[in-house]
């Protein structure tokens, strides 16, 4: 585990050395590939030193942050053709993935939360920094501080639980029964915040558009995750008051949920559909986790990996437009089958998935998922029904909207094709297949677990 | 007038009234410790050539040595009339008054960013460090704990609003200062060794930006983005506003992490809750001026060259500084 940090570390003056853009793209795939064969034990925290540990939750969401990270440099090629800061930039997203590495693997509470803090910095330097248009000054704004204001109680929460429990050694924290409202409202508000719940979801849409497309990767990628992780880890100790109060979070994000779908279909910003649509997943994530049975805890976490890759691989193919057309509006990109027909296959392949169709990932979480909320209560199958009806429905509109019918008469003229990007296309394939097989084991695990 | 001689005379008498001032063995040292300091502050900072600065001085004359004279008044009073060594009444409350009068902290604030204002930036450091530290460590002998929270109370909710109308960077870090304030006088209560480090990593942060402003010739946020400031003092700006405001993963995390540690052992629950958002809207006023600086186009002159400034090792140094601050406080968790 140490030397994932180290290497990571050692990658920063990697950054700043002359014409080392790719080689530091191609060693972030290399750490991948090395971070997946570590030794993976299901049921318990494996890897364990003094300050970290990793276990199937945090070895998923390390692994999809370092794919993710290194997508990102690799769509961000425009930067360093143009030749604008990607020094900076690429430092940047090395201590971005450092600091989500931290977060996931460090065995004390207080120190997730610094990390988990930290991690904000560069994504805020990151949409201010390399964002395309004015308006990603208050995006900035507003990430910064709905995230904040939810975080600064989970920094007292903690605190409170060190001088509680002299302890803040995660793996200690389910022996403990600590069931106080104020410290459950307090603990969880900043992760309902981050995921975000739909009362509290108007950053998203935002810094999701606003961002350049590394930063729309990784924020829909892992940045949401984050909130999902923290709750994974919090509620163990304040059970009681979740069975008591979970109700609340779970309306709220369902019917928020629908309500946000519907708001998807009126969306005009390709980015913007997406953002919206990640809102509304993770509408779903949170009824998952907020349940406390175990398909809602498996569920959860296969949408928050399925989602990522799905997500930030959308929002790639969305700055794939962007590059080309220099707009984002649906109104402009139509009838894209008629210029770039294999990148159909691709906006087909990860809609598809987006809207959970067999084969992919995302079908598996859904399916958990809606199993534990149903056994929850037969009432939040009105709910999901719709949810899932109408993500399946504005992710077809906007394939349909995009690829079909005839392209837009002002259209003057447009590259078409990059060769690195069969690169990324060709590794999101093997992402898909390998993450189906990891799939086809949980729905294992799942079954046997019943 | 002012030449360097002066200055190191009435700065040496300065320094030595403060330690005068802390570490004498009755209250009427203490006061003569400030009075000693008020006396050698106003030659350093009054300059008759300039009208504003003369103004300034006087000004700071009246406040402080009407602080003094009320101190003054109060020790007396308590020597003769009290012979208990209650901390809970009014005398207490009377001579913590005086003292935060002395320091700049709400509700006696009125005249910290007016004088601000009329001060050169070195001067401003001296005001905003070095004068706090006797009067803090006198409030550290006597202090009323209610009266004292209820201050803190206002100088944190004075101290972020009033800066959300501020042009001014020496009236927003005034603002800064009076929030700060609130922290500090919440660490005296706790213990000495607290406010000292608290003290200490602040005084720092203040000096590193104070520094970066004086050598830029900066006093108005216009003159952020109007500057041709390389990356380095930009990307310096950003942290040391952050680290300032207290976000992770910079060093002016780690006294407020331990502050609200104190705070919470102690349950000052609600009281914690204002300290978290108050500090929230001192981050955006800090974010707007990195914005300022980070975000609007500059001019880049040609035939002059803005920073050709002898002292440029001064801005290296606190860059280093204080983007290493960020990998030396993780060092302290372990």
């Amino acid at each position: 585990m140490m030397k994932f940090l180290f290497m990571m570390i050692f990658m920063i003056p990697l950054c700043f050395m002359k014409n080392m853009f790719w080689l530091v793209q191609m060693m972030l795939f290399f750490m991948m590939f090395l971070f997946m064969n570590l030794n993976l034990n299901i049921m318990c925290f494996f890897n364990m030193s003094y300050m970290s540990y990793c276990d199937i939750i945090s070895f998923g969401l390390i692994l999809l942050s370092i794919w993710i990270c290194s997508l990102m440099i690799m769509a961000s090629e425009s930067l360093f053709k143009l030749n604008f800061y990607f020094n900076f930039f690429l430092f940047n997203v090395i201590f971005l993935l450092i600091m989500l590495y931290l977060t996931f693997s460090v065995l004390n509470l207080l120190l997730f939360y610094f990390f988990f803090e930290a991690s904000l910095i560069p994504t805020l330097l990151l949409i201010i920094g390399w964002g395309y248009q004015p308006e990603r000054i208050q995006a900035g704004m507003y990430l910064l501080f709905y995230t904040l204001f939810g975080s600064l109680p989970l920094l007292m929460g903690i605190i409170y639980i060190f001088n509680d429990l002299n302890t803040m050694t995660i793996y200690f924290l389910k022996f403990f029964n600590m069931n106080m409202y104020l410290l459950y409202i307090s603990m969880i508000f900043a992760f309902l915040v981050k995921m975000p719940m739909y009362f509290v979801h108007l950053w998203l849409p935002k810094a999701h558009v606003e961002a350049p497309v590394s930063g729309s990767m990784i924020l829909a990628g892992i940045m949401l995750k984050l909130g999902g992780y923290g709750l994974l880890r919090v509620m163990i100790f304040l059970q009681e008051v979740n069975l008591k109060l979970n109700y609340i979070w779970i309306i709220i994000s369902l019917v928020g949920g629908l309500f946000i779908s519907m708001k998807c279909f009126c969306q005009v910003d390709m980015k913007s559909l997406i953002a919206y649509s990640s809102v509304a997943h993770m509408s779903m994530v949170i009824g998952g986790i907020m349940v406390m049975n175990y398909w809602g805890f498996i569920g959860s976490y296969i949408l928050m990996i399925s989602h990522g890759l799905c997500s930030s691989g959308m929002f790639c193919l969305a700055n794939i437009n962007y590059e080309r057309l220099h707009s984002r509006s649906l109104y402009i990109n139509s009838g894209m089958m008629n210029f770039m027909p294999s990148m159909s296959l691709w906006w087909f392949l990860l809609l598809s998935s987006n809207m959970a169709a067999p084969p992919s990932l995302n079908l598996l979480g859904e399916i958990s998922l809606i199993n534990s909320l149903v056994s929850w209560s037969n009432i939040s199958m009105i709910l999901l029904m719709m949810i899932s009806f109408f993500s399946a429905g504005y992710s077809l509109y906007l394939y349909s909207y995009i690829q079909h019918g005839k392209y837009f008469q002002g259209l003057y003229s447009f590259y078409v094709w990059f060769i690195s990007w069969v690169f990324i296309i060709i590794f999101a394939l093997i992402s898909f297949k390998y993450d189906n097989f990891k799939g086809w084991f949980y729905f294992y695990l799942i079954l046997n677990k019943k | 007038m002012n030449n360097n001689s002066n200055k190191m005379f009435f700065l040496f008498i300065l320094f030595f009234s403060t330690l005068i001032s802390i570490s004498s063995n009755s209250w009427f040292g203490c006061w003569i410790g400030l009075e000693i300091n008020l006396l050698s502050f106003i030659p350093l900072i009054s300059n008759s050539k300039n009208l504003l600065s003369v103004e300034t001085s006087l000004k700071y004359f009246l406040t402080q040595s009407l602080a003094s004279i009320n101190f003054l008044f109060m020790i007396l009073i308590k020597f003769s009339l009290l012979k208990n060594f209650d901390m809970n009444n009014i005398i207490s409350i009377m001579m913590n008054s005086s003292l935060l009068m002395k320091m700049g902290s709400a509700p006696f604030h009125f005249w910290f960013p007016n004088i601000v204002e009329g001060l050169s930036w070195m001067n401003n450091f001296m005001l905003m460090t070095w004068q706090k530290i006797s009067p803090m460590i006198l409030l550290s002998y006597y202090f009323n704990k209610n009266f004292l929270i209820f201050m803190i109370i206002m100088n944190l909710i004075i101290g972020s609003l009033g800066g959300l109308n501020q042009t001014s960077l020496r009236k927003l870090l005034a603002f800064s200062s009076i929030n700060n304030l609130g922290w500090m006088i919440f660490s005296i209560m706790i213990s000495e060794n607290l406010w000292l480090f608290y003290f200490l990593i602040y005084s720092m942060m203040i000096f590193m930006m104070i520094s970066l402003f004086f050598l830029m010739n900066m006093y108005f946020m216009n003159q952020l983005f109007i500057n041709n400031m390389n990356f380095f003092i930009k990307l310096n700006l950003l942290i040391n506003f952050l680290s300032l405001g207290g976000l992770p993963p910079f060093m002016g995390f780690m006294p407020k992490w331990i502050i609200i540690n104190f705070l919470l052992i102690n349950k000052f629950y609600f009281l914690t809750f204002i300290f978290m958002m108050t500090s929230l809207i001192i981050i955006y006023y800090y974010i707007r001026i990195i914005y300022s600086s980070f975000m609007f186009n500059y001019f880049k002159m040609k035939w002059m060259n803005l920073l050709m400034k002898n002292n440029m090792s001064l801005i290296n140094l606190s860059s280093f500084i204080s983007i290493s601050s960020m990998i030396l406080s993780t060092f302290i968790f372990m």
